[in-house]
């Protein structure tokens, strides 16, 4: 196969980087999984051109274009289909209308060196590749010799209004427990990142003890912290392995894919599961 | 200990006496359906499976730590120059002076309670109670690797360059984390370590 650089980033979003499905198994060792915000469109965009599920791919928040220096097959989470691009071609990623998360991938895969058993980029601990910007020039794997089944597979892009959310470890440290969050509906706000994002209403849930002290524990992603603010903060994929917050709620795992592609400014209803 | 519900995929186990040796046991169990045991502050979260949720759940009641969360190897030594550039302030919070400083810190016996914060950063218990101190009240925006910190009834090694809102008493040479190593992290869970005033 063709040695050197296969693909040369031409513009970059807000956070555009190599993600896969990260680095599980070493937060004892303050390591977070990090790995694809919305796992399910990386998996998507990796299946259209028949690369393993784990391949690593480009996730970006904002438009991101790329060039082809040699022909590629390459997916995007922009349309859900494959396209052979020849050199010189350009392709555009953006995530579609509703959603913020965008996804390349590259038959063969975005090659990097793997750090910890994985290429993706860390926001927190800065393990793995470094963010991409302009003229960065990417290698890709070999080629994974698999027959390309799925020819067009567009991401599920209408966002839920129903997430169901099951009680967190601290749920009973607030008045009300669950239906602090369940009684209306929730914006996200533009604090947003692949850590995590606020969410807000015109009330704040409020706590049964009045100083809350409490011992740090892990995190997971869909974890809904309360700040001493009383502000939720929902976890995401590259969430702190620990955190002092009380956890009042967890998102249902299933539910958090279309929730993590709500942008910001959008209303969400949460449910008991 | 208590355990509850964190969700569909984990447990939150609560009021645990050695977090790490607790999560050390539970690890040597070899669960399946288990994917990721993580040790806090008299916490362990255990992460699972969604279909071996209930059966890890009970599991859990079955953990038998074994002794009071030190490890059994020899204890790591760390080689400190105290020079931190918060050595008098803490001197002064303690009323003893800077040599006592560095003796109280470098004759105690330590261990790994858990890692968080950042990659290989692990709070260690262990720090006499003379030299217990509150976190700084503004946090530096930057600390470098292998400085040496107390704050909150622990003690630290900055394993890489980050922000801080540690006490910086001292620094180290020691590589407290490298990637190309197997573990990345010098300090884990549970491992015994002592500081030594470096000739």
């Amino acid at each position: 196969m063709p040695e050197g650089p296969a693909l040369r980033i031409v513009q970059v979003g807000f956070a555009t980087t190599v993600q896969d499905h990260g680095r599980p198994g070493l937060a004892h060792l303050g390591v977070p999984t990090a790995g694809a915000v919305d796992r399910r469109t990386h998996d998507l965009v990796n299946r259209l051109v028949g690369n393993p599920a784990g391949a690593a791919t480009i996730e970006t928040m904002g438009a991101l274009v790329v060039e082809a220096l040699r022909p590629v097959v390459v997916a995007t989470s922009t349309d859900g289909g494959r396209q052979t691009l020849a050199a010189g071609a350009r392709v555009r990623v953006d995530a579609p209308a509703g959603s913020i998360w965008g996804y390349l991938a590259v038959r063969g895969g975005i090659e990097a060196d793997p750090v910890l058993g994985s290429r993706s980029h860390d926001t927190l601990g800065g393990v793995g590749p470094p963010p991409l910007t302009a003229d960065t020039l990417l290698r890709i794997g070999a080629d994974p010799v698999t027959e390309l089944v799925a020819d067009h597979a567009p991401p599920r892009h209408v966002p839920d209004p129903w997430v169901r959310l099951w009680d967190g470890p601290q749920h009973d440290w607030f008045i009300g427990g669950l239906h602090c969050l369940t009684r209306r509906p929730w914006t996200l706000t533009n604090e947003l990142s692949r850590v995590g994002v606020r969410l807000e209403t015109g009330e704040f849930p409020r706590s049964t003890r009045s100083q809350p002290q409490m011992s740090s524990i892990g995190l997971i992603a869909g974890a809904i912290q309360i700040t001493p603010a009383g502000e939720p903060i929902l976890m995401l994929a590259n969430h702190p392995t620990t955190g002092g917050y009380p956890v009042i709620a967890v998102v249902d795992p299933d539910d958090l894919p279309s929730l993590v592609q709500s942008r910001p400014g959008s209303s969400i209803r949460f449910r008991r599961a | 200990m208590k355990r509850r519900p964190y969700g569909p995929e984990a447990w939150l186990v609560d009021d645990v006496d050695a977090p790490a040796a607790w999560a050390s046991a539970l690890g040597d169990m070899d669960i399946p359906g288990v994917v990721e045991i993580v040790p806090a502050e008299g916490t362990v979260v255990v992460r699972c499976t969604r279909e071996r949720h209930d059966a890890v759940g009970e599991v859990l009641e079955l953990v038998v730590p074994r002794t009071a969360g030190h490890d059994t190897d020899a204890p790591l030594t760390i080689d400190v120059v105290y020079d931190g550039p918060d050595i008098v302030d803490i001197a002064d919070a303690a009323s003893v002076s800077i040599d006592d400083v560095i003796r109280l810190h470098a004759t105690g016996s330590y261990h790994v309670a858990f890692c968080g914060f950042s990659p290989g950063f692990a709070y260690l218990r262990g720090i006499d109670r003379r030299l217990h101190v509150p976190r700084r009240a503004t946090p530096r925006a930057s600390v470098p690797a292998g400085s040496i910190g107390v704050a909150a009834g622990y003690t630290c090694v900055y394993p890489s360059g980050s922000p801080g809102g540690w006490h910086l008493i001292g620094h180290t040479t020691a590589s407290l984390w490298d990637v190309d190593r197997d573990p990345p992290a010098l300090l884990q869970p549970g491992r015994a370590v002592r500081f030594r005033r470096a000739p």
